[in-house]
Order: structure tokens, then sequence, then C-alpha cells
């Protein structure tokens, strides 16, 4: 499959407890939520009723309930109830596709291969500082090469590159959200008590240019394509 | 005895805009029902004689009678918050308040038009709208991204303001004509606090749940 391993797809504070959200990886919709518990969970972002998105839903506790209809499912996944069938014990087939989950570096991870146990992606934990997450019309090659140029590659397979930003040490995390569009994951390295807020905005005004530049290089490359198919 | 009177569309964003404010205030009002779709009754000679621009929101408080929503919320506002903090009196934070106000004008009314003609087949749209609208929202990211770091929730200030009304349904309604929320994480987070406002309603394509 494309994409096998482990790849960041938020930052931590991105997905509030009793919270979710809707991400891609390469292309596949993926839901993000968090139970109130605290414990992060990505999954197929496909209720099995009626293929509505879950990320539509909303979290009770350590269940995710589908907008359409409320069915719930539990933590593992496994449709637990369903509420116009409230005395019905549901079948162990009603399941949505769970991804591993970990946290690391402030940021919520996903193995992209369900049947691949692993301890986690293969970055070493470190005090972080969040900065932002912050989307680019850029393919992810592009992107990785641009950042290249303004750091240095940490681990390819996982996207991740350590960047020097005026006197700021980032960290970010690139998703291959789609073919035409990377997501950053954005954070400070080292703790929140030694940088404050002016370091966060100045790294997230550093976002913002990046994203500028970033769209500037791939516009050519889509302006390319779009004439090629115009050729055809 | 009611005063007030809205004349009203329950899917138009901008009337959206007024029954919340009014809610969040708790003032009583009466609601007249115009039929805009598929009728067009907001353009009948009647209506023209109250707005011109054959338009909705229309708001009528005795004899006053005011179109625009930015200006029905500038009213309200005024009129019904005697402790002036849904529009600041301070000079700096009253123009903040007008610069979104403006916002939500252009280029947020692109959000509005790309979402008429994606549920109402209204004519027009070849994208431009959408990327108009999405351009708009990664603005409103960027200001919320830098405004939670220093400990700013709202898009002004201390407290809700008549901006945050401004600005909420075109990106609580964004999925209506496609752009998903995936990139705007300080927006969620924003959109959670307007939820939990006291007073606070939802309309069609806004779910109850979230």
């Amino acid at each position: 499959m494309t994409g096998d391993g482990w790849h960041a797809v938020s930052l931590s504070n991105g997905i509030e407890a009793g919270c979710s959200a809707g991400t891609r990886l390469f292309d596949k919709e993926i839901v993000l939520w968090r139970d109130t518990d605290g414990v992060a969970h990505a999954w197929e972002d496909r209720c099995p009723h009626r293929g509505m998105r879950l990320s539509f839903g909303f979290v009770r506790g350590t269940h995710i309930a589908c907008l359409y209809h409320g069915w719930q499912y539990d933590a593992e996944g496994q449709c637990r109830f369903i509420p116009a069938h409230p005395e019905l014990k549901v079948p162990g087939t009603i399941r949505v596709t769970t991804y591993l989950c970990r946290e690391r570096l402030g940021m919520v991870w996903m193995c992209n291969s369900p049947a691949t146990a692993s301890a986690g992606p293969a970055v070493a934990e470190r005090v972080v500082t969040p900065v932002r997450s912050i989307h680019a019309d850029c393919p992810f090659n592009t992107a990785v090469s641009v950042l290249a140029g303004h750091g240095t590659v940490l681990d390819q397979g996982v996207g991740l590159l350590s960047i020097r930003a005026g006197e700021l040490s980032l960290l970010i995390a690139a998703q291959h959200y789609g073919d035409a569009r990377t997501a950053l994951h954005v954070v400070i390295e080292g703790a929140h008590d030694s940088y404050g807020s002016t370091a966060q905005i100045a790294a997230a005004t550093w976002a913002e240019q990046i994203r500028l530049e970033l769209e500037s290089q791939a516009a050519p490359a889509a302006e390319a394509i779009a004439h090629r198919r115009a050729l055809r | 005895m009611i005063e007030l009177t809205l004349h009203d569309y329950e899917l138009d964003d901008d009337c959206y805009k007024i029954r919340l404010f009014l809610s969040l205030l708790q003032r009583p009002y009466a609601k007249i029902a115009v039929d805009a779709y598929p009728g067009g009754e907001q353009r009948s000679p009647r209506y023209l004689k109250l707005n011109p621009r054959g338009l909705l929101p229309i708001l009528a408080d005795g004899d006053l009678v005011l179109c625009e929503a930015d200006a029905i919320l500038g009213y309200l506002a005024r009129q019904y918050d005697g402790g002036n903090v849904w529009l600041p009196s301070e000079a700096a934070p009253f123009g903040q308040v007008l610069q979104w106000l403006a916002f939500a004008n252009d280029p947020l009314k692109a959000a509005s038009a790309a979402r008429r003609h994606a549920m109402l087949e209204e004519a027009g749209s070849d994208g431009t709208a959408i990327r108009t609208a999405r351009n708009g929202f990664r603005i409103m990211e960027d200001h919320m991204t830098k405004r939670e770091f220093a400990g700013g929730e709202w898009f002004v200030g201390g407290a809700a303001t008549i901006a945050d009304i401004a600005l909420f349904p075109a990106i609580a309604l964004s999925r209506d004509f496609g752009i998903d929320h995936d990139e705007f994480a300080a927006l969620r987070r924003w959109m959670g606090r307007v939820r939990k406002l006291p007073g606070f309603i939802t309309m069609p394509g806004i779910p109850a749940f979230y």
C-alpha cells in the first residue's frame, strides 16, 4: 500500500478531548477523534451503516456517534449501540476500520497499515511547544525538498525535518494529504516556558511565509499539468 | 408587547446571524417567514418597498426598518446591549469589529454565493467563489491561531462581539459547498466556543450535536 508506516496527521492540540475532525492521508479520508479520557483515535472516516463521514459525528465518553442515525462505536471501532434498535445486541461484524495511533512531539501519528503492529513512530520524544498545522496546495515531494532547503531532513520516511527560523529551532512533520496538498505540523523544540507566545507567533508567521513559498513553487507545476492535459 | 419583527428565511446565513444574535441577547421577536426560495418573495413589490435591494434579512423595530445583516447587528447591539460588550465603545476594538464585519461581506459573501449555488442551484460559480471563500477562511485561521497564543478566544478583545456572530455562519456551513474544516484547527476551537455561548442556536446545516 502507498505510504505504509507512521505519519503525523495533526498537532495534539488540534484534536481536543470530546472532539472529532477529518483529515486525509494519501487522499484517504480519516477521522481523528479524542475520547473524554484523552486518548486519540484515527479511523477510516466512514460509518458502516450509510457511509456518512464520522468526522461529522460527535464524541460521548469513549464512544463516537455518527451524525446520521447515532450509531455508536467504542474505542476499538466496534459498534455498541443502534438508537433505532435499543434492545439489539449489535453484531460483531459492524466495525469501523481503525489505525494504530500514537502521540509524539506534540503531534498525533497514525500507522497507515492496520496489520502492522509496531511500537510507534521511530522518532525520539522531546519537549516541544506547539505552533500550528498549515496546509499548502503543493505535492508532498515538492514540499519536503523546499523545506530541506531551509534545514535538515531528520527522517525521510516519516517526513520529519529540523528547521532553523531566526532564533528558533522548529520541528516539522509533513503529511501527504493528497496529490496536490501537503499538511505541515509545526512545533518549536523546547519547553513553552523558555519561549512563550512571542516565539509561537513568530513561528506561525514563518509558517505562513512557507505556505506562500510552497504554493508559488507548486503553481507553475500545476499549470504545466493543466497545459499538458489541454494538449491531449 | 413584542416590537421587533424579523423578515426571515430559515436557510439564509445572513438571516441566521440575526436569529442567533437575538437569541444570545434573549430578545423576543416576531418572525415572518419569507418564501425566498423558490418563491423569490423578497423581490416582490411589497418587499421591495421595505428593501429596494430585494434581500433579507429585514428588521422592523417600531417605525425603524433596517436592512443588511451588519447594520442590524450593530443596531441591536447598541439598542439592547447596555454593557457595550457585543459592540465595544472604545475606538480601537470598535474599529476592529467593523474591520471583521467588512470581511464578513468581502471575501466571505463568496461563501454564501458558493453555498446557494451548491444547495439551491443558483446560477454562477466556476469554482472562483469557493477559492475566494477558502482564502478568507485561511485569513481567519491565521488570525485566530495567533490570537490563541496570547490567550485570545475571540476575533476582537476579551469577549464575543458581533464580529464573531458575523463570521460564524460562513465557516460553520462551509461543508455545504465542499470546504472541509480539516485545515482550520483554530477555527474549530473557536466554533466550539461560539457554540457554548448561552443562548446559542443552530440552523439547518449546523448540527446540534458536535
